[in-house]
């Protein structure tokens, strides 16, 4: 356990270093939170769409946001350039558990990730006004929601630098994650406006909880009961791809072959 | 045309040694197309529930973000070496190209091939052209003649705003092209009506960084709708504005090079 922790502690104090790599990857969120306020502001100007107001798409937009800026600070490339360009041969060799190691950076790097977070949502607010937080309860399984979205949102990344192990070229598999974790996780548009057949399908998947459930949960758009279930189907995701992605770490050492020595 | 020929045979030479990858390569095609299907889909789940998006409709801002989608296929699969000329300067290997007879710029641009552009010149040439099956143009020679000549200058705006942006690398002298990504990014904002935005946003995308020409401006005119079509009709004077800026601001930073020594 003290491993992990120096490590967290190693990467928070370092996490400045990778400021770069963060502003990249915030660009595309807030770009997109942008445009998406700009589009719901003109459409809900004159009436609720779907029982989405416009505070509400607002709130909706700004959950959106800080979970896409969650566990984004690591990038993904540099596990998958530990992988290509071999250093993972370093790690195997060190007495700690490689996959709890990875997701103790993912955790030293999120103070840095919540301040930016802070910043944008406060700037927003001021700009386009406030919105109503949910009543404690809803507040505490909100809060929940969140928690949860940090380790499930590092194994769906974590997962697919794994593929590296089978591919050459990271760049395309990361552009497919992206696409489907946005249409999935109803970060670009509320899984309630998507067709019967494919919100089910993204409800049931592990994105959801990646932006929907948090975000629905905050607006008070699900009761207290099938929030709960929302949350459970969260964790179940984060149980089994935690386990999984041992399995798929397994089968990748088998195919690994690092040169030179 | 030698220079055109050459160009060729240099990206020709990038595309035979990125087929050796067949599997990354099958990835990137299909992670591009998957991309654009999830834009589509949004879009699609979109106007499903609201009749038009500021008096614009599912088919036109179709076409707006087809016009992107193209202009940046087109970028990645003929000029993609633009985005390493931040680290051909950091580490110095401009200096191979400055002793051959060639343009720097082109041989920095044709220094990569993104096969990504492919699907992306695809999906964006659908895209347009399902847009245009879907709206209501009398089409006359001059009108197809206007429409060629949009597409061009939208395609050309794209390619001057990565060149200008990517050599802004000359002062910054960072190894990643940090700014032309940022830009590149805001870029995407112009996918949607101009006039959703705010006034700052407007002058942004209209007028410093003329993003707005790729897409909306021209497709605003060839639709003949929105309040101010006319200006659609600037986007071939924007694209020689811009493409001039572009050359400008790279010899300017052409002049700052200095290698970096061994």
């Amino acid at each position: 356990m003290r491993s992990y922790r120096a490590l967290i502690r190693a990467t928070a104090k370092a996490a400045l270093a990778y400021r770069f790599s963060l502003l990249l990857g915030l660009g595309a969120v807030l770009v997109q939170l942008v445009a998406l306020l700009a589009v719901w502001r003109v459409i809900l100007a004159e009436s609720a769409v779907n029982g989405f107001t416009w505070p509400q798409m607002r709130a909706y937009l700004l959950v959106a946001f800080a979970a896409g800026t969650v566990v984004s600070l690591l990038g993904d490339f540099r596990m998958a350039f530990r992988i290509l360009d071999g250093d993972v041969a370093l790690d195997l060799v060190k007495p700690i558990d490689y996959q709890k190691a990875r997701f103790a950076e993912a955790v030293g790097g999120l103070w840095i990730e919540l301040i930016l977070i802070g910043v944008v949502v406060g700037i927003t607010l001021a700009v386009t006004g406030g919105v109503d937080t949910p009543a404690a309860p809803a507040l505490a399984l909100f809060v929940t929601s969140m928690l949860l979205l940090v380790p499930l949102k590092f194994l769906i990344v974590y997962v697919s630098t794994l593929t590296c192990f089978w591919t050459q070229n990271y760049m395309g598999v990361q552009w497919a994650r992206l696409a489907v974790v946005n249409l999935l996780s109803g970060a670009l548009i509320p899984l309630a406006y998507l067709p019967g057949w494919l919100a089910s399908v993204a409800q049931w998947s592990p994105f959801a909880g990646l932006t929907s459930t948090p975000a629905l949960i905050f607006l008070g758009r699900v009761d207290g009961r099938h929030g709960l279930q929302l949350v459970a189907v969260q964790l179940g995701w984060v149980l089994v791809l935690w386990f999984g992605a041992r399995l798929v770490w397994r089968a990748g050492l088998r195919r690994l072959t690092v040169n030179g020595g | 045309m030698r220079t055109v020929r050459l160009y060729l045979r240099l990206l020709g030479a990038h595309f035979r040694s990125l087929l050796e990858y067949e599997a990354d390569f099958v990835i990137l095609v299909v992670a591009t197309v998957l991309m654009q299907v999830v834009n589509i889909v949004f879009l699609a789940a979109l106007f499903a529930k609201v009749p038009a998006l500021n008096g614009w409709t599912f088919w036109s801002v179709l076409m707006m973000f087809g016009a992107v989608a193209l202009a940046e296929g087109v970028g990645s699969l003929f000029f993609d070496g633009m985005w390493s000329l931040a680290w051909q300067i950091n580490r110095g290997e401009l200096d191979y190209f400055l002793v051959r007879p060639y343009p720097v710029a082109l041989q920095s641009s044709s220094a990569n091939i993104g096969v990504n552009g492919l699907s992306n010149i695809v999906m964006g040439t659908i895209m347009i052209s399902t847009g245009l099956a879907h709206v209501d143009i009398a089409w006359t020679p001059w009108r197809v003649l206007l429409g060629v000549v949009l597409l061009i200058s939208s395609v050309v705006i794209k390619l001057s705003i990565n060149l200008a942006t990517n050599a802004v690398s000359f002062w910054l002298s960072s190894p990643t092209p940090l700014f032309a990504f940022a830009m590149h990014q805001v870029g995407d904002l112009a996918r949607f009506p101009l006039s959703i935005y705010p006034l700052a946003l407007k002058a942004a995308l209209g007028a410093a960084l003329p993003f707005a020409f790729i897409s909306f401006f021209p497709v605003a005119y060839l639709l003949d709708s929105g309040q101010s079509r006319w200006i659609g009709l600037l986007t071939p004077l924007v694209a020689v504005y811009c493409a001039a800026a572009a050359a400008i601001i790279f010899k300017r930073g052409m002049r700052r090079y200095e290698s970096a020594g061994n």
